[in-house]
């Protein structure tokens, strides 16, 4: 177990630059993960943590010690790949056991040791198996099994999750927090998928196009996206954006969209320019009904049982909203709706960063 | 049923010269090796002779002195075409300035008839006047000579194969290597392999299948071995380069004994395709293991 720490950390491939200085913190012992659109950079920055990939310039430590001209073999890290990287003509017990075989550890150690992560990973019956007669859940497991007999420093996961039906993603995502929590080992995890960070996280990292836009903790980001990217980016359904002008009613400030709609907003007046463009977000379950806000045009109701999605029209804005209550709709329906001010989030349209 | 036999009328004209080239000579091949049958012998008419034929052969120490000369010739040729090939290979694996045109240059030899390649070599090694002997004379007072030294005769044939067919193995390889994956070798960096292991824990074993085949390959065209040979020592210095395919033109065709040669012909091509069976063998007993899900 040891802290991480990136500073300033660039990649360079010939004169394209695809990660653009990414400084992050990991503490001892924490769930890290990067999360961001395909292409962002996410597998190689986790790439240069590994000792896979250059670092172009900026540094990495482990354990407070800079690895920038280690190989991989001298971090002590282990990694799970998305495709899971299992040595094709090794069984499952020589794919578990082969790291500790390089090291020359006991006989009785390396059995002892490959048991025991078989048995975390309820893999015992498998051990006999070549990868090619395993299921991908099966070898999604022995990947981790893989990296859990080293008792690493830090564990790197690249989606090792995306090749995985839906109901095993769900299952396999619990099971790595608990082995998180079982274990405490320092762990950095990429994923295109804000669900899964948001479930898994202690912290988030959200990246784009080779930049950090955010790093919090899951609700933080949630609750407060520093930007127009991470709150589009984090929650499902994603948040509702509808853009306007600042206005006033009554003194105090609002958002007159394009179609005239007067939205109040809770921001402080100094932060706001009279004719600044905004963007006013709005998640999906902080839609209300009721009478005496603007009103809305249903267009495709989607009930799932336990709740309704409803997809409307305010004026030409397209919104989705989620209602835990059942409701008999229609489409082409007039729809009374409230949006609370206190919950909505503002957003220089120009800068895309939020407001107050 | 109709598109059956339209199938066969495609088929057809491959497998009549098929059956004309291929399987009419060996038949023929087949019960002239039961049948003494030399027109400088007393009788040179066709004779029934049983086995006899293959009675005398296991006794014919020349016979026997050929079949292992071919066997050594094989096996250090085939052996020092995979390994430089190997290198070769992982060369081309890596980017360095002129890759594209050494890389072309290096597969010319495979494309030269095996009859200019013997000229060639002969041109270049013949004694008093080929440029080898000279400079190395010259250079390091090196008596090289492969009509006078047996062992250098024999090497430079096998170095004349290699020089000819290595390009084909670093092709095969080469093919092999970029096929394979790569998360398996970042994965053993990462479990702390250092270079040699990576090589011996991971190519090899994933190389496998491709260097049976190769083996396989040039194992056979490494047995019936003639023209390049005959170019370059014609079998000499006396007998130390007489491959089995030379051996068994000199006994055909100089000596006429047709019979006896044909028997030979069989017994090389029988223990050719044990070898190779016992290759393949090994080849397909990995593919079925990986048939197993
Ligand atoms: N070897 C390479 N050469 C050039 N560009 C690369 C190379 N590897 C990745 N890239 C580029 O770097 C960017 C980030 O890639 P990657 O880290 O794989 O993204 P992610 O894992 O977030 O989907 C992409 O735009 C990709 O095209
Ligand atoms: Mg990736």
């Amino acid at each position: 177990m040891a802290p991480v720490t990136i500073t300033n950390v660039r990649k360079r491939y010939g004169s394209a630059e695809v990660i653009h200085g990414v400084s992050v913190n990991i503490e001892d012992g924490e769930f890290v993960i990067l999360v961001g659109p395909s292409g962002c950079g996410k597998s190689t920055l986790l790439r240069m943590v590994a000792g896979l990939e250059e670092i172009s310039s900026g540094d990495v430590r482990i354990g407070g010690k800079v690895v920038n001209d280690r190989p991989p073999k001298d971090r002590d890290i282990a990694m799970v790949f998305q495709n899971y990287a299992l040595y094709p003509h090794m069984t499952v017990y020589d794919n578990m056991s082969f790291s500790l075989r390089l090291k020359r550890r006991p006989v009785s150690e390396i059995d002892s040791k490959v048991r025991h992560a078989a048995s975390i990973l309820d893999l015992e019956k498998l051990l006999d198996r070549y990868p090619r007669q395993l299921s991908g859940g099966q070898r999604q497991r022995v990947a981790m099994g893989r990296a859990i007999v080293r008792d690493p420093q830090v564990f790197l996961f690249d989606e090792p999750l995306s090749n995985l039906d839906a109901k095993l993603r769900v299952q396999m995502r619990a099971e790595i927090k608990e082995l998180h929590q079982r274990l405490k080992t320092t762990t950095i995890y990429v994923t295109h998928d804000q669900i899964e960070a948001m479930t898994m996280a202690d912290k988030i990292v959200v990246m784009h196009d080779g930049v950090v836009e955010q790093i919090g903790a899951p609700l933080e980001l949630y609750d407060r996206p520093k930007n127009l990217f991470v709150a589009g980016f984090i929650g499902s359904p994603a948040m509702n954006f509808i853009e306007g002008q600042v206005s006033a009613v009554n003194g105090q400030p609002a958002m007159t969209t394009d179609d005239g709609v007067v939205l109040p907003v809770s921001v402080p007046r100094a932060l706001l320019q009279t004719g600044q463009r905004l963007v006013y977000g709005i998640r999906p379950e902080h839609i209300t009904l009721g009478e005496g806000g603007p009103a809305a045009h249903v267009s495709v109701i989607e009930p799932t049982g336990s709740e309704t999605q409803v997809f409307m029209k305010l004026g030409s804005n397209p919104l989705v909203g989620v209602f835990r209550e059942r409701i008999a709709l229609h489409p082409g329906e007039r729809l009374g709706i409230r949006l609370d001010p206190g919950k909505a989030h503002l957003f220089d349209k120009t800068s895309g960063q939020r407001l107050a | 049923m109709r598109s059956n036999s339209v199938g066969w009328l495609f088929l057809a004209p491959t497998l009549l010269i098929l059956f004309i080239f291929g399987v009419v000579p060996f038949l023929y091949v087949l019960v002239i090796g039961f049948t003494q049958w030399n027109s400088f012998a007393a009788n040179p008419d066709m004779q029934f002779a049983g086995v006899e034929n293959f009675r005398r052969l296991v006794f014919d120490d020349q016979f026997l002195y050929s079949l292992w000369l071919t066997l050594k010739f094989a096996f250090f040729a085939v052996v020092s075409e995979i390994v430089l090939g190997y290198f070769l290979a992982q060369l081309f694996m890596r980017d360095f300035p002129g890759k594209g045109f050494f890389r072309t240059i290096h597969t010319l030899p495979l494309v030269i008839a095996p009859i200019a390649v013997g000229a060639t070599w002969r041109l270049l090694t013949v004694p008093g006047l080929g440029p080898l002997p000279y400079y190395l004379n010259r250079w390091f007072g090196y008596d090289f000579n492969i009509s006078r030294y047996i062992d250098q005769a024999f090497f430079t044939t096998v170095v004349m194969d290699v020089w000819h067919w290595t390009p084909l193995v670093t092709l095969t390889l080469l093919a092999a290597l970029s096929s394979l994956p790569k998360e398996p070798f970042e994965q053993a960096q990462i479990d702390g392999a250092n270079r040699f292991q990576i090589f011996w824990h991971i190519t090899l074993p994933l190389l496998k299948p491709a260097i049976l085949a190769t083996v396989f390959i040039r194992m056979m065209d490494a047995l019936r071995t003639v023209d390049e040979v005959w170019m370059l020592t014609g079998g000499g210095p006396g007998a130390a380069t007489r491959y089995i395919g030379l051996h068994i033109w000199r006994v055909v065709f100089p000596k006429t004994d047709y019979g006896y040669g044909s028997a030979m012909s069989l017994i090389t091509l029988y223990l050719t395709i044990v070898m190779c069976w016992m290759l393949y063998a090994g080849l397909v007993a990995r593919r079925e293991l990986k048939r197993v899900d």
